[in-house]
């Protein structure tokens, strides 16, 4: 079955004191991971953008599970991050206007390879001075994998819950005239409805602050 | 330290990370931390280090993970606290 998962983490609600804890990270990164913070490639990258980097592809790996194993409680000690390469670019991006939209795979990402179980993914994050944001997929080609994120004005929940909404919806109008719904499965996680009917698109939203992001899984070619 | 004061503690412990505190008021043990009170799953990890601090226990992984409906924290921080008395 084909999910999404993406996530974001607004760096302005992070509390780096507290990231730097041992007793808080630990309960996020595994023993291993905190072992691979101290190779070289790390050298420049903050402890607390480490940590969050991770937060957010386990958090990324969850939802997409989420859609495979409605029973799944997170617990991000158990999502193991195997394998992380830097991006080739700069470490941080700048984050220019309210909105920023990607397909595919470019060398710009961090990128690597996640473990829950027997189940394998791999995952793009981005980190600009303002936030982190991850996508996972299935298999390392990210080609039909679309992300969009945006900055909103308001940072209370139900105001971000709708501008992910209506931040999606525009994105797969350009796919799909019409009228959109975003509906909650009783899992959890979000379906796509036109005319009231199922589109099967996995899709997954994200926000936290004043940032909200989507992710979904599209082949164009086959929307005709 | 019967399971009402823990209950009523923990509605100070949730406050900081619950948008809407209003909601709080109504809170019961089936409520839901993230569907219910809207909380950020990032803040999950600053509700078990704030009942670790406040009740001076230590939550391991697989009880952390319990930890996502009102009544399941209470259970887990009376479970820690019998545990280290």
């Amino acid at each position: 079955m084909k999910s999404a998962g993406n996530d974001i983490v607004a760096l302005r609600s992070v509390d780096k004191q507290r990231t730097s804890q041992f007793r808080f990270y630990s309960k996020i990164l595994s023993a291993l991971e905190q072992a691979l913070y101290h190779q070289p490639q790390f050298a420049e990258i903050p402890f607390e953008n480490y940590v969050w980097l991770l937060w957010s592809v386990k958090e990324s790996a969850y939802k997409y599970l989420k859609r495979t194993i409605p029973g799944l409680v997170f617990s991000p000690t158990k999502i193991i991050i195997q394998h992380i390469e830097i991006p080739v670019g700069p470490l941080i991006n700048k984050f220019e206007g309210i909105q920023w939209e990607s397909n595919g795979y470019s060398e710009e990402f961090y990128r690597g390879k996640v473990i829950y179980g027997s189940h394998t993914f791999y995952f793009r994050s981005k980190i600009s001075e303002e936030w982190i944001a991850t996508v996972v997929n299935n298999n390392e080609n990210f080609e039909n994998v679309w992300w969009g994120i945006q900055s909103i004005d308001d940072a209370g929940y139900y105001h971000q819950s709708k501008a992910v909404r209506t931040l999606l919806l525009n994105k797969l109008n350009s796919f799909f005239p019409g009228d959109l719904q975003v509906e909650k499965n009783p899992v959890g996680y979000p379906v796509i409805l036109k005319d009231l009917e199922d589109l099967h698109i996995p899709v997954s939203l994200a926000h936290d602050d004043r940032f909200v992001a989507y992710s979904f899984i599209l082949n164009p070619l086959n929307n005709s | 330290m019967d399971r009402k004061t823990i209950f009523t503690e923990l509605k100070k412990v949730l406050a900081p990370y619950t948008e809407n505190k209003e909601m709080l008021d109504g809170i019961s043990e089936e409520t839901d931390l993230i569907r219910d009170l809207k909380i950020n799953s990032a803040n999950l990890v600053d509700i078990i280090i704030d009942a670790e601090s406040q009740y001076n226990i230590e939550i391991d992984f697989d009880s952390a993970e319990k930890m996502y409906k009102v009544g399941s924290c209470i259970d887990v921080i009376i479970d820690k606290m019998n545990q280290s008395a």
